[in-house]
């Protein structure tokens, strides 16, 4: 009796107050194997396979989870040397934007000024028409690619093989030339290689970090993540203009003027070099040009160097004093130094510190770039457009050769000459030089420094194909062809991060519609275009890997003691050089420990110039400093991507805004978060002002990922590595409503 | 060979399109490639199908961030935040996203960012934040279904997804803007701190996501908390923690500025406006209004009113009508009736109470107003003589009811909704739209000669005298917008004056018009209304019109308060 009652008790409370049922069990979680721990219960895997993320170049491990063979989650890997188990919101968003709406899902064509579905066969015949009678009519400079480096290495091969043996084009170049250019040839130079000598796990062992023009938390957080796993307490030092969220969690922040960091790395120089504080038997034995160098910066007294940078004389000697004293520094850069006007003298200048303090080669040292796109490297080396494929020279005769015969083609196809830069191209469409223009992955109607430009410069082109996930960029509705492509985790392939740790990507999403990967594309192209013969071998990338492994064999990359793409999965991603034969020990290997290098005379060369003064300094009528930047760690570039996830747009601002210090904006009439114009020589553009004390007086900032921001700035370039100086131009803010 | 390739093998290439053999173009292996583009593969090729343990890889890295021990008796689980190690990556918010497979755009914890300083020391912090879990949980206290429950031993405040029908109250009760309504399912949800996984040895989803392990789930002394709070020690920019006494901990070493701010202090965006709300609000005031404002004017001036009953049947209709859509208003309708189970806490469980009873009182009096158009029937003088009592108890009722809606926003302690706010708001619509609601049915039912009577003149007075009262607390909130103290009742001018400029402009037209220009001719002005039907009508359409227009302003200019917010 006394159970019916309870029972009729708890029938009586379930039916007031239920605390199970649909939505309660909607949000349930459950034990998924493979060591996940606990996912929701509706999607538990039946299988887990290992995969690089797409977005930057630190090149995260994701664990993603499979359902009948299908990408159903994901969640960063926990065992995997780079990331240790985490990712930024971006890597965990990674599978959003396959399904979003705006994918391209079938061939486009314009017809009567607006694009219209067509047949793979009819776009591809009609691109190769168009193309070849371009070609026909105006020469083989008259066509030329802008391509990326966030395709797979195999895929970037393709494209550079196809364009320049198969189709005979001469000029083609990447988005990695507003990412990373500058420090590719700052290695180049000095090293004889396009070679970052660092593993992540300098990060950890490091006693002194030097970041430059890095805002390490928000462009890179995994690698953050690396630096608090530091139990060195290391000394953290910021050099960046603005007070960023890492300069806030560094131990000095250097708040240098835009562009003297230059001069500052002279005059730390020379204060170094006059304490005594380098390593003699070091430069002797393993460098070229230091006498000249100390001759150069001894002209950077403190009194100039101060007045140059901005930092005062104590600040600068006391940073050579944290260099002297530390036992294992490391300099790392990002854009800052990059996009700059002298952007490969700063590189090349911290590349000098690195070697004269023999702060390289050893762990916790070196002259180390964080460069941006997930595959930057293996576009640097594989891309076939500045060097020759595996980091070889155009213009050498014994690479042309190697080239020939390891592809089995004939030399004659291989031109003599390396592509122009991304400028360049661009110019010579303006020049009415170039006519037809392929662009993959990329959009540089958004991206490209001095937009409106851009837009001036695709009216001259007679045909534009775009060849990208989706078909509403910028870029292509541009297009008069579109071709569909699918994205990552719709295809394989291999990427190498910032740290030559070469990883794959596979295929666990089904592409929408027709689209193909961009590798299938490139198949299709190369039979349309009847150099299909040359292509016999390259039947899929893993085929694809094996040619690329031949190509390295011997060169500084050297990666052909790699198996496969198995092998790569088994040990959790390879770093080269890992020449055949070699016995691969440790997972995080750094380069230079014997203090040979890849010049001619094995010599690390000193490298440097004058410093110039900025390309469009401030005026009266332009009085304030325009820098640019990564705005958010939800926002990549252009935001093709991440704009498609509903979870990475709520965790950036939803409107443009600039950063006005909180003097100019007193003088200025600016009220916090009114709307503002921001005007240069270019453009006049509105923003919300977000009134701060992290931007110095004369500077303001604005972050890079929304359309109009590109109007504004100034296209200067790096002479040595043509890579636009995109953080620094002059302008104009004042209040636009009352 | 691989699976892929083999598929590329054996297809056939694809039939040329005509177009094709025109332009002699090579045979294009179009289908072959699609076909493999559509083959998974990565199972047969790479997956790790047995080779991981059972046990959660991730453990390492979350092993000392997470308590070994449940609380013990005076104890609870709380997060804590070392500031010193969030950098504003967000992993947090994008891990407990995935983990927990919440809707697309829907976030349980956001990250906001605190600046100040000077030119010289310029800083910032960025703020991870999600649910506090409450020692005095508002949302549970305001939940009308009793949706919420904290946990007597973990102290966690969980919300019960099959319980919850919907009404948001707890959205407007959190002061840290913790609980999140989902559209789709018509019911709220919120950080419940990954208890199903903190019982199983695992992190919750934000702890195990940071990459720099800011996050830590502790075990904290409840006294310490209530000490914590009472001192106001939070956040530097935070709601104040003595209102709900919120468990979380943010530790730092280092000293902030005195000057920091939440870089969304300046913002200032309109909120929902609840239009079920609005009109419930206004409607349940104007019946409200119109019963008890008869029941005053006839004790003025007996018989002048018109049709008793007919003043009568219009307050309960426009009660019905009020209470049908409150309805409206939840996310599921059909579980209205749980809107009672809070009553212990829940103002808003009152106020469905008691306006239920004034609705029923109310129709019961109508009734019994109605008999004698009945043909009689057994006890009916004896039902007669209950008549005043109910009539009585049905305008107190009502009364309570106002007070009831008052106390739902004033407990919200949000400063737009002030006792002194909301009482002349509320209490206000009551009187003037009851009044003109009864002058409308006093003049298509009354006699002409009535119309001149005393109570009527009365009402006339307290339409002016309402209207005036509300303008003027209104318009004094208006003036705050040049307040150089950023507070609660600036921000409400800046968005009546800037996003919501055209409503506020047309709220104060009709309110001048219908409640004091129209009413002021007629009481004071030499020219009497021709037609005393048009007239009323217009001014009660005029002052509806203008009252539903403060209400909707009432919501959606009454910026709620939250945890530091980033740039928007």
């Amino acid at each position: 009796m006394n159970e019916v009652l309870r029972r009729l008790a708890r029938a009586g409370q379930d039916l007031l107050v239920r605390k199970d049922g649909p939505y309660t069990r909607e949000l349930l979680q459950a034990p998924a194997k493979f060591g996940l721990g606990r996912v929701p219960e509706r999607s538990l895997p039946d299988a887990t396979t290992t995969m690089i993320c797409g977005f930057c170049s630190t090149g995260c491990a994701l664990e993603i989870l499979l359902k009948d063979g299908k990408a159903i989650g994901l969640k960063p890997t926990a065992e995997y040397p780079v990331n240790l188990g985490m990712a930024c919101p971006k890597g965990w968003e990674a599978l959003t934007p396959l399904a979003a709406p705006g994918r391209a899902t079938t061939p486009l064509i314009k017809k009567n000024g607006s694009l219209a579905p067509a047949s793979w066969e009819d776009a591809l015949g009609e691109m190769v028409t168009r193309f070849k009678a371009i070609k026909e009519r105006y020469g083989p400079e008259s066509i030329a690619w802008l391509g990326t480096g966030q395709m797979p290495t195999e895929e970037l091969a393709f494209l550079g093989a196809l364009g320049k043996f198969g189709m005979g084009i001469v000029h083609g170049d990447g988005n990695t030339r507003q990412c990373m250019a500058t420090s590719a040839v700052a290695y180049k130079q000095a090293f004889g290689f396009d070679a970052p000598p660092f593993t992540y796990k300098d990060f950890e062992e490091s006693d002194v970090i030097v970041l430059v023009g890095s805002n390490l938390c928000i462009a890179h957080p995994i690698m953050w993540e690396r630096i608090c796993k530091n139990q060195n307490r290391p000394t953290i030092i910021v050099i960046d203009p603005r007070k960023t969220e890492t300069a806030m969690a560094a131990s000095l922040h250097y708040d240098v003027r835009p562009k003297g960091d230059l001069a500052l790395f002279y005059g730390v120089a020379r204060e170094l070099i006059q304490n005594g504080w380098i390593d003699r038997d070091y430069i002797a034995a393993h460098t070229s040009g230091f006498d000249e160098f100390a001759a150069h910066v001894d002209g950077f007294t403190l009194e100039r160097t101060a007045a140059e940078s901005g930092i005062a004389a104590s600040a600068i000697r006391t940073l050579a004093r944290i260099i002297h004293e530390g036992k294992r520094v490391s300099f790392w850069w990002t854009m800052g130094v990059n996009q700059s006007h002298q952007g490969v003298r700063t590189a090349q200048a911290l590349i000098a510190l690195s070697l004269m303090t023999k702060n390289i080669g050893r762990p916790g040292t070196g002259p180390n770039s964080i460069t941006g796109q997930c595959n930057a490297m293996g576009s640097r080396i594989f891309s076939n457009t500045t060097n020759l494929l595996g980091g070889r020279d155009f213009t050498n005769e014994t690479d042309r050769k190697d080239v020939a015969a390891l592809l089995g083609i004939e030399e004659s196809l291989i031109p003599s000459q390396p592509s122009l830069a991304y400028d360049q191209i661009l110019e010579g469409v303006l020049s009415g030089k170039i006519k037809g223009l392929w662009v993959i992955a990329t959009n540089p109607a958004h991206s490209w420094i001095n937009q409106s430009y851009f837009h001036d410069i695709v009216k001259r082109l007679e045909c534009l194909v775009v060849q990208d996930m989706y078909q509403d960029t910028e870029t292509a509705r541009l297009a008069d062809i579109v071709l569909p492509a699918a994205g990552w985790g719709e295809k394989e392939g291999t990427f190498i991060n910032s740290e030559r740790r070469i990883g794959v990507i596979k295929r666990v999403c089904h592409a929408p519609g027709q689209a193909l990967a961009d590798f299938h594309i490139f198949q299709l192209v190369a039979e349309a275009w009847g150099s299909g013969h040359l292509f016999r071998d390259w039947t899929s990338p893993e085929a694809v890997f094996q040619i690329l492994k031949r190509l390295s064999k011997g060169r500084p990359c050297d990666f052909s003691g790699i198996e496969d793409y198995a092998e790569i999965d088994r040990r959790g991603g390879i770093q080269w050089p890992l020449p055949q034969g070699a016995v691969l020990e440790e997972d995080e290997r750094r380069l230079f420990a014997d203090g040979c290098y890849y010049t001619p005379d094995a010599r690390a060369k000193f490298l440097f110039a004058e410093p110039r003064g900025l390309p469009e300094p401030t005026t009266p009528d332009y009085p304030l400093l325009l820098l640019t930047g990564r705005g958010s760690s939800s926002q990549w570039h252009t935001q093709t991507r991440t704009k498609r996830s509903a979870v990475l747009r709520r965790l950036a601002p939803s409107e443009l805004y600039v950063e006005v210090s909180t003097s100019d904006a007193r003088a200025l009439g600016i009220r916090p978060n009114q709307v503002v114009s921001v005007a240069s020589q270019r453009a006049t553009i509105q923003a919300r002002a977000f009134v701060t004390q992290s931007v110095k007086p004369g500077q303001v900032f604005i972050p890079m990922h929304y359309e109009v921001m590109n109007k504004l700035t100034f296209a200067a370039f790096d002479p040595f590595s043509r890579q636009p100086a995109y953080k620094a131009c002059a302008v104009r803010v004042g209040p636009v409503e009352s | 060979m691989t699976v892929a390739e083999a598929a590329c093998a054996v297809l056939p290439a694809a039939a040329p399109s005509k177009a094709d053999q025109k332009r002699k173009l090579p045979l294009l292996p179009v289908a072959a490639l699609l076909k493999q583009q559509q083959t998974l593969t990565a199972v047969e090729r790479f997956a790790k199908l047995h080779e991981s343990p059972d046990a959660p890889l991730h453990e390492k890295y979350y092993r000392d961030l997470i308590p070994l021990e449940r609380p013990k008796p005076g104890e609870q689980y709380a997060f804590e935040v070392d500031l010193d190690l969030c950098t504003g990556c967000k992993a947090c918010v994008a891990g407990c996203h995935a983990q927990n497979g919440l809707d697309e755009d829907e976030i349980w914890r956001t990250v906001g960012l605190l600046h100040g300083g000077s030119a010289n020391a310029p800083a910032q912090q960025t703020v991870t934040t999600s649910c506090h879990h409450c020692l005095e949980p508002a949302c549970m206290h305001g939940c009308p279904t009793k949706a919420y429950e904290k946990d007597p031993i973990t102290g966690i405040v969980r919300h019960l997804d099959d319980q919850c029908f919907g009404c948001q109250y707890c959205t407007l009760m959190c002061p840290y803007d913790a609980p999140k309504y989902s559209k789709s399912r018509g019911i709220v949800r919120k950080c419940d701190m990954c208890s199903g996984r903190l019982a199983h040895g695992e992190a919750p989803a934000c702890v195990e996501a940071c990459p720099n392990g800011a996050i830590a789930i502790k075990v904290v002394e409840r006294a310490e908390v209530v000490e914590a709070s009472n001192a106001r020690q939070f956040l530097p920019g935070a709601p104040s923690p003595d209102h709900t006494l919120p468990s979380t901990r943010y530790k730092s070493n280092k000293v902030m500025p005195a000057n920091m701010l939440p870089a969304d202090f300046y913002v200032t965006r309109p909120e929902h406006s609840h239009p079920p709300l609005v009109v419930m609000l206004t409607l349940t005031q104007l019946s409200v209004g119109a019963f008890g404002l008869t029941l005053a004017a006839e004790r003025l001036s007996p018989a002048t009113l018109g049709s008793p009953l007919a003043q009568t049947v219009f307050a309960c209709a426009i009660a019905v009508l009020a209470l049908g859509a409150s309805v409206f208003h939840l996310g599921r309708p059909l579980l209205a009736w749980r809107a009672v189970l809070g009553l212990r806490t829940s103002w808003l469980s009152r106020e469905a109470l008691v306006f239920g009873l004034f609705a029923q009182l109310a129709v019961l009096y109508g009734a019994l107003t109605a008999m004698p158009l009945l043909p009689p029937f057994p006890f009916d003088s004896l039902l007669a003589g209950f008549a005043p009592s109910i009539r009585a108890a049905a305008a107190l009722a009502g009364v309570l009811g106002v007070f009831c809606s008052v106390m739902v926003y004033v407990v919200t302690r949000r400063e737009q909704w002030s006792a002194a706010q909301t009482v002349v708001k509320f209490f206000g619509t009551t009187l003037l739209l009851g009044a003109a609601s009864v002058l409308v049915v006093t003049a298509f039912t009354g006699s002409s000669a009535g119309f001149g009577s005393l109570a009527v003149k009365a009402l006339i007075f307290t339409i002016l005298a309402a209207t005036f009262v509300k303008l003027a607390v209104e318009g004094r909130t208006l003036l705050m917008a040049r307040d150089l103290r950023q507070t609660a009742l600036k921000r409400m001018a800046v968005v009546m004056l800037g996003e919501l400029r055209a409503a506020t402009v047309v709220r104060f037209a009709l309110a001048i018009a219908g409640g004091l220009l129209l009413p002021g001719l007629w009481a004071y002005g030499s020219v009497r209304p021709a037609d005393p039907r048009l007239f009323t009508v217009t001014v009660l359409l005029l002052l509806a019109g203008s009252e539903f227009l403060e209400r909707y302003l009432f919501f959606r200019a009454a910026p709620a308060s939250h945890m530091p917010g980033g740039l928007k």
